[in-house]
């Protein structure tokens, strides 16, 4: 269906649009300016700020500058989260731009993962691939695969290529004719206010009586509190790629169509807001 | 789930000592356990990824060589949300049945995480005493206790 597709599309192209600013503790020889920047909704913060590191280390003492990181309102920005998890997250109901401090020194080793190359990027996203396929196929279908095309779906994410990526990233969407879905569904549920990352549970597509499970059936499930109302309001925000899908929707179609280019759908349950 | 921790206290090879702190957790998504580990020096300072790589006993250094991030890299543990560094589940499968396999054929009672423990362990500085062994005797049975 083209309507369907265009959903693959507006996933993919969606930004967010972002101020720069560095620490203001950092030493400088002379007043950095903020830098503006799109941020793309499905990459990496290590992977799309290389304009930005340049950007600050020009008045910065080249002794002064180590591994750069990024931090929210006092909280550290993990980076093998995708961006647009990160806002949502942390930042979905304040004003545009998003607001990131830079930091170049005091690298907080009990909250972020190093991240010293685009290689290291490379094998987490590779490593999520791959897990979600051993949830979704057995691992059937990615082990099926040659190297060049787990390539392609790296260098499709970091040039973001949207054809290029999505020739290789089909073939982890399809199934069995016989079948109606997937065997598990790859997501996470993230929530800020708990100490636990993520949650995380296998859950499949389709019930035993073969009806398509819904986004409530696996809230339900896995995360009962996410959809509980208390005096009959809703008090939290369902969010994907920025937006509230409804409850309603079948969880296979939410995987095939609004997971992240690492095929995970990644969820972010947050406070609604209260204006 | 978090099903044990302990730390052990290593020595290094430039003779500085190391703390190591292992985690088992079961990951669901490949249904085996997964080894979760990190290690600082005495001052708090951690050990960098490529530190850790150098200590990696010198007969498992062949293996990690080919690939190293295969087998041993940094994520965040699932449930504490900090840096860790964990051995790749992807390959348990494949050597926990060659093993199994043979022990069925025997019809040997075995305990798969001592089983498997003892085969990951060493590779990042855990060594099981061998006691663990004696804990699950050698009983001919039909069934495996797994």
């Amino acid at each position: 269906m083209t309507d369907d597709k265009d959903v693959l599309r507006d996933v993919w192209f969606g930004r967010i649009p972002t101020c720069f600013t560095l620490y203001q503790d950092e030493i400088t020889e002379r007043e950095a300016d903020p830098y503006y920047l799109l941020l793309p909704r499905i990459s990496y913060l290590t992977l799309v700020t290389d304009k930005v590191k340049k950007h600050f280390q020009k008045v910065m003492k080249q002794e002064e500058v180590s591994e750069i990181w990024f931090e929210y309102e006092g909280t550290p920005l993990k980076w093998h989260y995708p961006i647009g998890l990160l806002f949502d997250l942390h930042a979905s109901n304040t004003a545009l731009p998003w607001s990131i401090t830079v930091h170049f020194k005091n690298f907080p080793e009990k909250d972020l993962l190093h991240c010293h190359s685009k290689d290291v990027i490379e094998a987490h996203f590779m490593a999520c691939i791959k897990e979600a396929d051993a949830l979704k196929h057995k691992s059937q279908v990615i082990n099926e695969m040659q190297k060049k095309d787990h390539k392609q779906l790296w260098m499709g994410l970091q040039n973001d290529k949207f054809e290029q990526f999505w020739a290789i990233n089909r073939k982890l969407m399809e199934y069995p004719p016989e079948e109606s879905g997937f065997r598990y569904i790859p997501f996470r549920i993230y929530q800020a206010t708990t100490d636990r990352p993520f949650i995380q549970k296998l859950f499949r597509p389709i019930a035993s009586g073969g009806q398509l499970h819904t986004l409530g059936d696996l809230l339900k499930d896995v995360c009962p509190s996410a959809i509980a109302s208390e005096d009959g309001e809703q008090k939290t925000q369902v969010m994907i790629h920025g937006i509230e899908p409804m409850l309603e929707t079948p969880i296979q179609w939410l995987s095939e169509h609004m997971s992240y280019p690492d095929n995970f759908l990644h969820i972010s349950i947050i406070p609604r807001p209260t204006d | 789930e978090s099903l044990d921790d302990s730390e052990v206290a290593g020595i290094y090879a430039t003779e500085e000592v190391i703390r190591y702190e292992y985690h088992v957790l079961y990951c669901s998504s490949y249904q085996v356990p997964v080894l979760y580990f990190r290690a600082c020096f005495l001052d708090g300072r951690p050990l960098t990824l490529d530190e850790m790589w150098k200590s990696v006993h010198a007969c498992y250094q062949a293996r990690l060589l080919e690939g190293p991030w295969d087998t041993i890299t940094q994520q965040e543990h699932p449930l504490l949300g900090q840096p860790f560094f964990v051995l790749h589940p992807c390959r348990t499968n494949e050597f926990m049945s060659s093993i199994l396999t043979e022990l069925w054929k025997q019809n040997r009672h075995t305990n798969y995480i001592i089983l498997w423990l003892s085969t990951v362990g060493p590779v990042v500085g855990l060594n099981l005493p061998l006691s663990y062994a004696k804990l699950t005797p050698d009983q001919n049975t039909d069934a495996d206790s797994v």
